[in-house]
């Protein structure tokens, strides 16, 4: 929330899309763990993070915003291009974004299992080490967005993806073949 | 829920519940556990103590989802929020669970030590359960198929006429071949003119085929009656259980998924029954006594016969796989063609207003292109697989000829027989080929009837209890500390505790997805809350009847649904035996009979769906009148009037005003000028009652109502600010 500020002192202007000047953003996490970002000479605390387009691209558009003291949606702006950000800032927002985000990528495909209901059992390698991966409706939660990249959402709402599964292994593919 | 599922190394002696938690609160990946003791909260990153928490520091728990992980946070009581740890989503439910547990201690002092909510995903596939009390996943195929087996037990009479039937059909088409080994042994090879021998067994043979046809018919009869019954028992049964179902398990699924259960589930089934049921019987009798014939003729022919068949067993099943994921390819192909084409065509105006023809003929064609080649694709399989498949089964047949030729050659064996021989062989591989589809099959079925059996073996949530009382309600209605979450994880409403008088109008506000519509749910019972009480005249509404509940209450929602039928049945619905006098009557309060007189047909034009097409006001009237025949004791108005102009508001005003006359009325309402005549109101904020007053009062106050209107006025103003473009 923005120091100092009241809702009903606030100018909101929900039709205007600010652009942020990365040289201006001070970004910085909270012991609570929230990160707090200073800007423009104004702090605003519990900042929030979001990829626009989080399938296409991890570090360009990230939209920042926080909730004001009535748990009003309020976006402060949006960060075009990550890369603009000095190093340190760079990392840090890369980090909690990572965190937020968290989406292990699916390196190599052993198995499907289907049990004919409509969930499938994947067995699979990924960032996060050796998984078996149950998927609850596979039409929705088990595909492809364009030709390469595969999207998976588990059962329990854990995220999996994988990049390109054309640069996959032939055994991997083949695997796949039939539910992609 | 096992909320303590692993604990830390060097844990404290004292800690009640552990969970594992996957980063810090910074979001920095760790190996560590959320750990609670009865005073305290500790986060051990491995095996340290990394943060100490009071649990009596904090006026609020809660688990906040993200996108690929979730956090649990607690609101200290000077209001700032901390970050306890980051978690993965299999850990969110039992997560969920333990921030209950903390915020429960926090309001009564008493950290419970066992919960009793139940494990939420299956031991065996790890699947989320979701209320459910076994995994559909895991409930074994045979024990599906014996619970569809058990519901023949009705029409067994039918079913053991049909068997029956078979097998003497099947025993007279076993004894076929014999005969003809009869006339070719006997009359044919040593060309025996006894005609009177030879006439006696072509009318057996004649008057046997007969006999074949009569059974057949028999068979076909029962069976039949035996399938189409099963099927609409089926279909009754989860068609009354949709509707006995809380609101809560109506609404997991869609209208769509439940139509489809209803009819092609059901339908699914029957075919099973129909074509599988008594096969299963009469085929593996055939396979058992047609196989005990071959090995009488002959054994080492009859080897030559079934030796290759668990070899040709497994090639066959690698080739139906392979061709499965073409199938596969082939329907979901087929989908998104169909999605695609309904998605163009609804759009059609979109798209022609931007003048996009051109660019959606490409996306169609690409869309079609791809179905026709994978169809081409799998049907090439087919027909290679299917050939292939048939000669590498009847692959023995060739042995029997070579060797059983020779054994004519060597006089060991007569052509009768060995004619005989090979139509058994022949008629031994219908069986086979049946039980090498019969996994398919067993599979396709069993996903229907685990869809079938899920609705029949849910229990509703929301149910009577044992003695439920019919009460002649007067109007009363107490809300005692009621919290309630559509999921038990996320409450919308927290502590509401407020009092409605008889008679009163009591109008509902605050944001949208405060809560508003949720509080009437609860009022209708279509849900039970989580906690806390609601009485209706003092009684608590779990002890009082549904239907007597019900049928006292009157509904007027922001959208009317008006079934197929005509006006006066439309009117009816709520009171099938009212007289047309009472029906007129409610339509004049309404203020609805003038239009209805205007319509083509009177009260009998017919409306819904495919009739005459009522408007927002004109509907919205026909509702009232429903709604004043059924008499009810209390009213309900969810956004009655939302969607009408104010010419029509003030009319549909008017016909409200008759029916909530000295009735209790709870109604909700967006624009607020619409709630003026209301005795008191009642403001909900962030899930809570914030205010609870009459209009002056809430003024007065300068709270959370006092916004709502100036923010109401604001808006109005800038409205008629705004120049008039037409």
């Amino acid at each position: 929330m923005a120091e100092n500020i009241t809702a009903e002192q606030e100018v909101y202007e929900v039709d205007k899309l600010t652009l942020l000047d990365c040289k201006k953003i001070r970004l910085a996490k909270e012991e609570s763990g929230f990160l707090t970002l200073d800007y423009e000479g104004r702090t605003y605390h519990k900042v929030n993070p979001t990829r626009l387009i989080p399938f296409y691209s991890k570090t360009t558009y990230i939209s920042l915003s926080y909730e004001n003291s009535e748990k009003e949606f309020r976006e402060i702006g949006v960060i075009k291009d990550m890369a603009e950000l000095d190093n340190e800032q760079y990392k840090l927002l890369d980090s909690y974004l990572e965190y937020k985000y968290y989406m292990p990528e699916i390196t190599k495909v052993y198995s499907i299992k289907d049990n004919m209901r409509g969930a499938i059992f994947v067995k699979a390698d990924t960032t996060s080490g050796q998984k078996t991966i149950c998927i609850r409706d596979w039409y929705q939660n088990f595909r492809m967005i364009g030709y390469d990249y595969l999207y998976v959402n588990d059962a329990d709402g854990n995220k999996y993806f994988c990049p390109d599964i054309h640069k996959l292994d032939r055994k991997s593919r083949q695997v796949l073949e039939m539910y992609t | 829920m096992d909320l303590k599922t692993s604990l830390p190394e060097n844990a404290k002696a004292d800690i009640i519940y552990s969970l594992p938690a996957n980063f810090t609160c910074k979001g920095d990946k760790m190996d560590g556990h959320f750990c609670v003791t009865k005073e305290k909260i500790y986060i051990y990153n491995g095996s340290e103590i990394t943060l100490e928490y009071s649990i009596d520091d904090f006026s609020e728990f809660e688990c906040k989802q993200q996108i690929g992980t979730s956090m649990a946070q607690g609101t200290l009581k000077s209001g700032e929020t901390i970050c306890f740890c980051g978690f993965s989503q299999d850990q969110f439910l039992r997560y969920a669970e333990l921030m209950k547990l903390l915020d429960h201690c926090l309001r009564t002092g008493e950290l419970m030590e066992i919960t009793d909510t139940e494990e939420p995903v299956c031991p065996k596939c790890g699947l989320p359960l979701e209320g459910a009390k076994e995994c559909i996943y895991c409930t074994g195929k045979g024990k599906t198929m014996v619970k569809l087996i058990k519901r023949i037990a009705p029409y067994k009479k039918y079913f053991a006429i049909a068997v029956i039937c078979t097998i003497l059909s099947e025993l007279i088409w076993v004894l076929a071949p014999y005969l003809d080994r009869v006339i070719i042994d006997k009359y044919v090879t040593p060309k025996n003119t006894h005609w009177a021998g030879l006439a006696g067994v072509i009318i057996t043979i004649v008057t046997l085929l007969l006999l074949a046809g009569v059974f057949e018919f028999f068979n076909m009869k029962n069976s039949f009656k035996v399938a189409l019954n099963l099927g609409r028992d089926l279909r009754q049964e989860i068609f009354e259980k949709s509707q006995q179902l809380s609101m809560n398990s109506i609404s997991k699924r869609t209208a769509g998924e439940l139509i489809n259960r209803v009819s092609s589930d059901a339908a699914k089934l029957e075919d099973f029954i129909t074509a599988n049921g008594k096969d299963a019987i009469v085929k593996i009798l055939s396979l058992v006594i047609i196989g005990i014939l071959l090995f009488i003729m002959d054994w080492r022919l009859a080897l030559m016969t079934v030796l290759p068949v668990p070899i040709v067993f497994i090639i066959v099943q690698k080739l139906f796989d392979a061709m499965a994921i073409r199938y596969t390819k082939v329907w979901k192909n087929g989908v998104s063609h169909g999605e695609t084409l309904h998605d163009i065509l609804n759009g059609i105006r979109v798209v022609k207003s931007y003048g996009n023809e051109v660019r959606e003929i490409q996306r169609y064609t690409e869309c079609s292109e791809r179905w026709a080649k994978s169809c081409v694709r799998a049907e090439m399989m087919w027909y290679l697989t299917i050939p292939a498949s048939e000669f590498i089964l009847t692959i023995g047949n060739f042995f029997v000829l070579y060797f059983g030729g020779n054994m004519i050659l060597d006089h060991t064996m007569t052509l009768g027989q060995l004619i005989q021989f090979t139509t058994y062989v022949a008629m031994l591989y219908e069986p086979i080929r049946w039980l090498i589809q019969i996994p398919r099959n067993l599979a396709d079925t069993s996903v229907s009837a685990g869809k079938v059996f899920e609705i029949l073996d849910e229990d509703t949530d929301v149910r009577d209890c044992d003695d439920p009382i019919d009460l002649d309600i007067q109007g009363d209605i107490e809300f005692d500390g009621v919290y309630f979450g559509y999921k038990v994880y996320n409450p919308v409403l927290k502590d509401i505790t407020c009092k409605i008088n008889k008679g009163e109008m009591i109008g509902i506000v605050g944001h949208s997805g405060v809560g508003k519509s949720t509080m009437i749910n609860l009022i209708l019972r279509l849900y039970d809350c989580t906690q806390g009480e609601i009485r209706i005249d003092g009684v608590n509404i779990k002890d009082i009847a549904q239907h007597s509940l019900r049928s006292q209450v009157g509904v007027v929602l922001q959208e009317t649904f008006l079934f197929d039928g005509n006006v006066l049945e439309n009117i009816a619905y709520a009171k099938p035996d009212a007289t047309f006098e009472e029906v007129i009557r409610a339509a004049k309060i309404a203020n609805a009979h003038d239009f209805i007189t205007k319509l083509p047909d009177g009260y009998n034009t017919r409306v819904g769906n495919k009739g005459y097409q009522l408007s927002g006001g004109e509907r919205q009237r026909i509702a009232i009148a429903r709604a004043i025949l059924h008499d009810p004791k209390i009213i309900i108005l969810d956004e009655a009037t939302a969607s009408l102009d104010t010419q029509t508001e003030k009319q549909i005003q008017d016909a409200l005003g008759k029916l909530t006359k000295g009735r209790t009325t709870i109604a909700i309402a967006h624009r607020l000028s619409t709630l003026s005549n209301a005795d008191r109101l009642i403001v909900l904020d962030k899930g809570r009652l914030a205010e609870f007053g009459t209009h002056a009062e809430l003024m007065q106050k300068k709270g959370v109502y006092y916004k709502l209107v100036m923010a109401q006025r604001q808006t109005t103003k800038m409205k008629k600010a705004q120049p008039q473009t037409c």
